[in-house]
């Protein structure tokens, strides 16, 4: 899923200055999940909006909604009303959710409540990590499932690196050194011959850095 | 001068008080306006029951937990001491300030004496602080 955190209440502040009216629209997908922009954090930021905004003596005016996903029109239609009878809206969705409620309503202000981190999993109550850098290569198949772009701190596709300690990665030492992880999982596998091939360069042409993605399915497209 | 009355909120865990007993031992003081909230355990209060306890007036709010490792679901009071903290960060972002918010805990089992102390001491420091929703 992709996973984000709220941006600080000062900041929303300094980001909806000059607005009366705001709709705070919440996301009933991965944020919600993540705890930072569903249906609860949209109450939650709009009474801390309200309080700050009466702190600093100006009438903000706060409507409240969380569609089921902000990334496809077919939702974002159900927040039609709302969108239109508010100065600006305050999305509490993913950095995609954000720009298809602007795309969809051009002149509108559309700000972004979060800040979207990365595509993780949740470890553990209250614990999120980071699996996928949606590079737009899976290589995957080749390291047990384990990611060394993403979860090794120096990315290394031919590892370990040689500087880790009791398993622990020497550049985040919290964290677990990935090449370990990769040699047990491949070890249990029964696939530890994967380790002896050398691979090349990654081509990251197909990552951010070679632009703008797009996937088009020409067989859904009529 | 804001002359309205002080708002408190006093949200406990039903296990450790019944509403009779925290309205004894916490009863609203002149000048105060006090608002007991039930809970079934106070591993149920919430980040959005304690921001909206502020939303509509409170100056300050306190939660009364079980005793350390007496919570009959086990982890319930340590819940509400992180959510706690967590609004209190919140209210200190808001520009409220720290200190609004408490958990109050027995030290020993049935330690009415210590509740009300700390309940005394919390209404004073709030009393000293401005009202919350002064502009």
């Amino acid at each position: 899923m992709i996973v984000a955190e709220r941006k600080t209440i000062p900041e929303l502040i300094e980001i909806l200055q000059g607005h009366k009216k705001v709709l705070v629209l919440g996301c009933g997908t991965c944020v919600t999940v993540c705890l930072a922009g569903g249906e609860r954090e949209v109450s939650i930021i709009s009474s801390a909006l309200r309080i700050a905004s009466r702190l600093a003596g100006s009438s903000l005016e706060i409507e409240e909604l969380t569609i089921e996903r902000q990334c496809d029109n077919v939702f974002i239609e159900k927040a039609a009303e709302a969108i239109q009878r508010n100065d600006a809206v305050l999305s509490l969705g993913c950095g995609a959710g954000v720009q298809a409620i602007a795309e969809r309503y051009p002149e509108k202000p559309v700000y972004a409540g979060l800040n979207t981190a990365f595509l993780g999993i949740l470890e553990e109550r209250g614990v999120w990590t980071e699996k996928c850098i949606a590079c737009g290569a899976c290589v995957l198949h080749e390291y047990g499932g384990i990611c060394p772009i993403t979860r090794c701190a120096k990315h290394m596709l031919n590892g370990p690196c040689g500087g880790s300690r009791e398993d622990r990665c020497e550049v985040m030492p919290d964290r677990p050194c990935a090449w370990q992880l990769i040699y047990r999982r491949l070890k249990g596998i029964g696939q530890l011959d994967r380790l002896k091939e050398i691979r090349p360069p990654k081509n990251w042409n197909t990552s951010i850095h070679g632009g703008l993605r797009v996937i088009v399915r020409e067989d859904h497209r009529i | 001068m804001d002359n309205r009355p002080l708002k408190i909120y006093l949200f406990f865990c039903s296990n450790s008080f019944d509403t009779d007993t925290a309205r004894r031992y916490c009863a609203e003081q002149e000048g105060e306006e006090l608002k007991a909230i039930s809970l079934p355990c106070s591993g149920k209060v919430d980040l959005l029951y304690l921001i909206k306890a502020f939303e509509t007036g409170a100056d300050g709010v306190m939660v009364i937990t079980c005793k350390q490792d007496a919570c009959r679901y086990l982890e319930g009071n340590l819940r509400a001491a992180r959510r706690v903290e967590a609004v209190d960060s919140l209210l200190e972002e808001i520009g409220l300030g720290r200190g609004r918010i408490k958990v109050i805990k027995p030290q020993e089992e049935g330690d009415v004496e210590h509740i009300i102390r700390e309940v005394e001491n919390f209404r004073a420091k709030i009393s000293s602080l401005a009202r919350s929703n002064s502009q």
